[in-house]
């Protein structure tokens, strides 16, 4: 019960702290962030953002994790869990998508550019989508929940591509790809104890929310299903 | 509209944590729908007893 309130006081900290406090060219109080060049302001959308992305890593491994422990056991609860991380995982990732370009508009100038990190994340949509389209198309459960299941493994083998490697490996305008000389990797060189104590932060506070929010949504889709067999 | 944006790019951070926010409202509005419809299917239920 005690992570729940950890949860609000985390989650409001990252909040207060990932908005007001001040980002200067050098910092000398604690609470001061560091100056990245050609960020600057907009550097703060880092305990926002990543984390979503992060999220939807988290969402599809854990699809993929129920998926092959549904193969194992042939038990439709592990389907709901693996269903409801699919679910999680696709919303984080239009997340990830809209609010990156809305930061792009006014880094970049424009919301979309098919730089390498948008291409990969709207790949990424394109092969989890078809997942939904997969899903609904399947009348029997046990047919439904074997297809949606190896589907779930073979396109997480894609995501640490996808997400990882791709961007980093090709140049482009995302802080932390290859040719990018002002921002990146943000996370290892540029960020001071401070912000990298609040990125951290964030990352957990994310994590544990996105945790309630799985164990809420499969619950409710193990008890649909077992209501509508008239199990209880 | 835009030249105050990119002047006070704050906001634009704080845009970005209200599109999480949304997100996050709709899960748990979806959510409360599938609920509300389960606890339409019990008191069916409830009452044929």
């Amino acid at each position: 019960m005690y992570w729940k309130y950890t949860l609000f006081v985390l989650m409001s900290f990252v909040i207060v702290a990932g908005l007001s406090f001040p980002i200067v060219s050098s910092p000398s109080v604690w609470y001061e962030f560091p100056l990245i060049p050609g960020l600057e302001e907009k550097a703060k959308i880092i305990f926002f953002h990543v984390p979503t992305a992060w999220l939807s890593v988290i969402s599809f491994l854990m699809a993929m994790v129920y998926g092959i422990k549904y193969l194992s056991k042939k038990n439709l609860d592990d389907d709901a869990k693996s269903n409801a991380a699919l679910q999680l995982g696709m919303i984080f990732t239009i997340l990830a998508t809209v609010t990156g370009s809305i930061w792009a508009k006014f880094t970049w100038g424009a919301f979309w550019h098919w730089d390498p990190r948008e291409t990969s994340i709207f790949i990424l949509l394109l092969i989890y989508g078809s997942l939904f389209a997969l899903r609904s198309a399947i009348e029997n459960e046990d047919k439904r929940a074997r297809l949606s299941a190896v589907y779930s493994i073979f396109a997480f083998l894609t995501v640490p591509f996808f997400i990882f490697i791709m961007p980093r490996i090709m140049p482009g305008l995302h802080p932390g790809s290859a040719n990018d000389t002002n921002s990146g990797p943000v996370v290892d060189f540029q960020m001071n104890a401070n912000m990298m104590l609040v990125f951290y932060l964030s990352l957990t506070a994310f994590t544990i929310l996105y945790f309630w929010m799985w164990n809420i949504g499969y619950k409710t889709i193990i008890i649909k299903d077992k209501l509508s067999k008239k199990l209880i | 509209m835009e030249s105050f944006l990119e002047q006070n790019s704050i906001y634009i951070v704080l845009f970005i944590v209200l599109t999480v926010w949304t997100g996050i409202f709709v899960y748990l509005l979806n959510l409360d729908k599938s609920l509300k419809k389960i606890e339409e299917e019990l008191g069916d239920s409830l009452n044929e007893k």
